[in-house]
C-alpha cells in the first residue's frame, strides 16, 4: 500500500491544475508571438505576463499597439475588458471569508478566468479545497503562462509566422469559455442576443464601448428574464438544464418537453 | 507615431492597475459582507455576454468597425469546429489548437 496522506500539498494542486497549465502553454506561446510582433522584447512580455496576467488583455494590447492605438485608448479599452474580474472575485469571495487582507491582496494578484473556473470548481465540490491550494493553484498557472509568453516572443523573433491565424487563439479562447458557460436554453438564448446586439452596438459607436454597451444589455436582459421565470413560470423550458459544463460529455435532453405554464395557474 | 519601449513599460504598469483593481477591490469587499442576489444572479449572465461580444467583434467586425461579409468563411469554419470540439471534449487546449490547426490550413486552401 501506498502512504496515503503525506503527499506534499503543492503535487497535489498540481494534479488539478496540470489541465489548466498545459492549455495555457499554446495559448502563452501564441500570446508572446504576438506581444513580440506588437515590438515587445522578452523581458516586456514576460513582465506583462507576471503583472497583467491575462490572455485576453495581452492580446488586445498587442492587436492594437499593431494598428498604433495611443496609450490611453488601450488602457481603457483594458479597463472595460478586465471589468469582468469583478464578477469572478466576487462570486469566489463567499470561499475566502476570514483570511486576512495579506492574502486577498496575494489571491486578487493572480486571479484569472481559467484558474478561477478550477477553483472555484474545486471549492464546491471539495470540502478540503482550501484558499491556500487555490492560491497555489493560481501559482501553477501563472508560472506556465509567463513562461510560455517569454518563449513565444523568443519564438517570434527566430521564426516568421502567421500572425492572423494565431490572432484567432483568442477567439477560440473565448468560443471554449462560452461553451463552458451555457447551461440553459435561456442562457443559449442570450448567447445569441449578445452576439448581434455586440455587432449592432460596435457599428454604432464606432468603438470597444461598444462591447461595455452590449455586455451591460445582454446580461442585465438574462438576469431579468431568469427573474421574471422563476417567480412566475418555474416549469420553462427556458430553465432547463443543457447537459451542464464540468460533466463528462454532453446530456441528451429529452425532447418536446413542452412547458406552458398553465399547471400552476 | 511608433510606441517606445519606454512607452510600453509604461502601459504594463498602467495596464496592472486597470487589471488588478477589478480582481481586489470586490474580492476584498465582499469578503466580510454578504453578496447581495441580484449581484449573484446578474453575474451569471456576465462572462457569456462579453465572451460572445468579443468572439463576434474578433469574428465579423473589421478594424474600422464595419460588418465583414466577406473573406471570413476560413474563421466562421474554424469557430464552428472549436465549438463541436469544445462541446465534445470540454478540453480547452484541443479546442484552441484544433482551432488554430483548421484556421491554418483553411487559409492555405480558401
Amino acid at each position: 500500500m501506498k502512504q496515503v496522506t503525506t503527499e506534499p500539498r503543492w503535487k497535489e494542486t498540481f494534479k488539478v491544475a496540470w489541465p489548466l497549465c498545459l492549455s495555457y502553454t499554446p495559448i502563452g506561446i501564441a500570446c508572446g508571438i504576438l506581444l513580440h510582433a506588437a515590438g515587445f522584447n522578452s523581458i516586456l512580455a514576460g513582465l506583462a505576463s507576471v503583472m497583467i496576467f491575462s490572455g485576453g488583455a495581452q492580446f488586445l494590447i498587442a492587436q492594437m499597439l499593431t494598428v498604433n492605438a495611443p496609450i490611453l485608448t488601450i488602457i481603457l479599452m483594458l479597463f472595460f475588458l478586465e471589468l469582468r474580474y469583478a464578477l469572478l472575485g466576487s462570486s469566489l469571495s463567499k470561499y475566502l471569508q476570514g483570511e486576512n487582507h495579506r492574502f486577498i491582496f496575494t489571491f486578487a494578484l493572480s486571479l484569472n478566468d481559467e484558474n478561477y473556473a478550477v477553483n472555484y470548481l474545486k471549492f464546491a465540490t471539495d470540502k478540503n479545497w482550501s484558499p491556500k491550494d487555490a492560491l497555489q493553484v493560481e501559482h501553477w498557472s501563472l508560472l506556465f503562462w509567463s513562461v510560455s509568453n517569454v518563449i513565444g516572443s523568443l519564438i517570434g523573433s527566430a521564426l516568421k509566422i502567421n500572425l492572423e491565424v494565431v490572432d484567432f487563439a483568442l477567439t477560440a479562447l473565448f468560443i471554449y469559455m462560452i461553451v463552458m458557460q451555457v447551461r440553459s436554453r435561456l442562457s443559449l438564448i442570450i448567447c445569441i442576443f449578445s452576439g448581434a446586439l455586440a455587432a449592432f452596438c460596435l457599428i454604432i459607436t464606432k468603438s470597444t464601448l461598444g462591447l461595455v454597451a452590449s455586455t451591460l444589455i445582454a446580461s442585465f436582459t438574462g438576469y431579468a428574464i431568469e427573474r421574471y421565470l422563476t417567480k412566475h413560470k418555474p416549469n420553462s423550458g427556458l430553465l432547463n438544464d443543457l447537459g451542464a459544463a464540468g460533466t463528462s460529455g454532453p446530456v441528451v435532453e429529452p425532447l418536446e418537453k413542452k412547458d406552458e405554464s398553465d399547471s400552476i395557474l | 507615431m511608433e510606441h517606445s519601449t519606454l512607452d510600453h513599460l509604461l502601459l504594463i504598469i498602467l495596464g496592472f492597475f486597470v487589471a488588478f483593481a477589478p480582481r481586489y477591490i470586490p474580492l476584498l469587499f465582499f469578503s466580510t459582507r454578504e453578496i447581495p442576489e441580484w449581484f449573484n444572479g446578474w453575474m451569471k449572465y456576465v462572462p457569456i455576454s462579453l465572451f460572445t461580444a468579443l468572439v463576434v467583434k474578433g469574428i465579423f467586425i473589421s478594424k474600422t468597425y464595419t460588418f465583414i461579409t466577406t473573406g471570413n468563411l476560413v474563421l466562421i469554419i474554424g469557430a464552428i469546429v472549436v465549438i463541436l470540439i469544445a462541446y465534445f471534449t470540454r478540453s480547452m487546449a484541443m479546442s484552441v489548437i484544433v482551432g488554430l490547426i483548421t484556421v491554418m490550413l483553411l487559409s492555405l486552401v480558401i
